[in-house]
């Protein structure tokens, strides 16, 4: 955690802040997604309450505090309320372990824009992701309703059929860039376009040197198997509304739903995140290195701390770029795209990208034994 | 008491515990939730030894693939019987009362023999044997990497044999119950 107090004590701070960051997104999302939403469908969704309807958030979250707080009558009462609060753990956990941008420097203090470091950060974040079925399970189960107990098998099915697929694509990047440690993976995608090929060395002017030019498989894999581990359209056969009213959540109302709600936007988030540090260059900049930023703000002030500080944040900034254009993707294609037969999404993954991430994990370890 | 060995305590009490939940609990479905908290404490007390790879894939693997599978499996079923056939019965109850009995006296001779070596060394000079532990620990962590590549060049070439031993015996039981359950006439056995 840090030698002294004041190291500890920020690490602390930074840990609730992280959490709260995320927490704080999800209102912010459900605006966006609405507007959006009504956007794409030629409708104006929620434009009453304040400017652009961005006081609706407030409006809902007054609503689903004053709910009332109601049960199934022959729920199991323990699993189901303790399954919306489980909801929150595993999104939460794997956020923490994304690293942000460059680490502060003040003084003598190094601080990580990241929860935690750890060096295997991804199989930590797909072990606790993986936890994510139980929540969906629990509540189902605690509900006592047909419907629920059948969307959660559903969608558990679902979410252990995808994992498979989310697992392998991620291999190859491994395999790609030799670690499991997030920051190092950001670090090796900074500057354009190189790699050594029998003894040449290639490069490229304008490339920068992300992921998704040598994984574009795993990219395309990755992504969609995201969509399927965080419930959303076109796979959210955990929902259904046509056929089983909401799927797993169908008796939760008020806040407990809200936090399955929070649960899928993490979900959600965390996706993105994985995919900009995995395939777009985490917090790198296109053209730019880490060095060059910092001699940029050298030209401006003459303070270490002070050029520490506007490094992370130009950094920051550039994650948060990528970060709200890929989240804006995940409710665009939610938005657009209908959603699968239930045979059909098992073909999917089980049939087509679980082959195909293999076949790629293979095609990856021949051609870097190859040319190494 | 050092953060370590509160850590080491709490979470060797919770694995302890929800193992005997696991074998208390009537309900199926409450016995294998149990058993994945049981995973879930195993995988912390690795991340506690800086064995963070083998903690995630205790993780993924057990808790995250397999145990969703059991919990899932028993949610499809009919367990009224079942529930009955734990709860009712003098044979089952001397079976939970044995087990639970074995349990804690192997915990009781666990702790009994640890007092001799590892408390009792550990109290003489604690502070040095800290220090000691933890720079190990900072050594350790910082080569987690490396120990990745140690545990898997150790898996694909010492004990290539006992790997690849393992994997047929996997399949061998998949093809068996794929098997014994079709000889039944499978699902559709009335």
């Amino acid at each position: 955690m840090g030698h002294d107090s004041f190291e500890i004590t920020i690490n602390c701070i930074k840990l609730v802040l992280i959490f709260l960051m995320m927490v704080q997104a999800v209102p912010i999302l459900v605006w966006v997604e609405r507007r959006g939403s009504a956007f794409i469908q030629n409708r104006f969704g929620p434009n009453r309450v304040g400017p652009l309807g961005l006081l609706q958030l407030l409006a809902d979250a007054v609503k689903f505090l004053t709910k009332e707080d109601f049960a199934p009558d022959r729920a199991i009462r323990p699993l189901f309320y303790a399954a919306p609060v489980f909801a929150l753990i595993p999104a939460t956990l794997a956020f923490a372990a994304i690293p942000m941008s460059v680490p502060l420097e003040i003084g003598e203090y190094v601080f990580k824009i990241q929860g935690y470091d750890m060096n295997v950060g991804i199989v930590f974040i797909l072990g606790v992701s993986s936890l994510a079925a139980y929540t969906i399970l629990m509540a189902g189960w605690g509900s006592a309703s047909k419907f629920s107990l059948l969307g959660a098998l559903r969608a558990s099915a679902q979410v252990i059929s995808y994992e498979l697929a989310l697992g392998l694509s991620i291999v190859g990047v491994i395999l790609l860039f030799g670690t499991f440690n997030l920051t190092e993976m950001v670090i090796a995608q900074q500057g354009p376009l190189t790699f050594r090929a029998f003894g040449h060395t290639i490069s490229s002017q304008f490339l920068p040197n992300w992921g998704i030019f040598y994984q574009p498989l795993a990219a395309v894999i990755f992504f969609a198997a995201t969509f399927a581990e965080s419930n959303r359209l076109p796979f959210d056969l955990a929902e259904g509304e046509a056929e089983i009213v909401a799927g797993f959540h169908t008796e939760y109302g008020g806040f407990k739903m809200l936090m399955f709600f929070i649960g899928e936007y993490g979900h959600m988030m965390l996706g993105s995140a994985l995919m900009i540090i995995f395939f777009f260059g985490g917090y790198g900049i296109p053209g730019v290195t880490v060095a060059d930023v910092r001699q940029w703000a050298a030209g401006i002030t003459d303070s270490a701390t002070q050029i520490s500080v506007i490094t992370t944040l130009v950094h920051f900034l550039s994650f948060m770029l990528k970060f709200v254009l890929f989240l804006w993707i995940f409710i665009w294609v939610r938005w657009t795209l209908p959603r699968f037969r239930y045979d059909q999404l098992m073909d999917l993954g089980w049939k087509t990208m679980l082959p195909w991430a293999l076949g790629n994990t293979i095609l990856t370890a021949l051609v870097i034994y190859l040319i190494s | 008491m050092t953060p370590d060995v509160f850590l080491f305590w709490f979470l060797a009490l919770l694995i302890v515990g929800s193992g005997l939940a696991v074998l208390l609990f009537t309900n199926p479905v409450y016995s294998a939730l149990s058993l994945a908290m049981t995973m879930v404490g195993v995988a912390a007390i690795f991340i506690t030894l800086n064995a963070y790879f083998i903690a995630g894939v205790q993780l993924i693997v057990y808790a995250g693939a397999v145990m969703v599978l059991f919990v899932m499996v028993i949610m499809l079923f009919d367990i009224k019987s079942e529930v009955q056939a734990f709860t009712s019965g003098k044979i089952s109850g001397a079976m939970k009362l044995i087990a639970v009995g074995l349990l804690s006296g192997l915990i009781v001779g666990g702790i009994i023999m640890g007092q001799k070596s590892f408390v009792g060394e550990l109290s003489k000079d604690a502070a040095a044997q800290v220090a000691e532990a933890n720079s190990a620990k900072m050594k350790r962590a910082a080569g987690a990497d490396a120990a990745t590549k140690e545990l898997g060049v150790a898996l694909f070439t010492k004990h290539i044999f006992g790997f690849e031993a393992l994997g047929v015996l996997l399949t061998a039981i998949a093809v068996g119950t794929v098997a014994l359950a079709r000889s039944r006439g499978g699902t559709h056995a009335k």
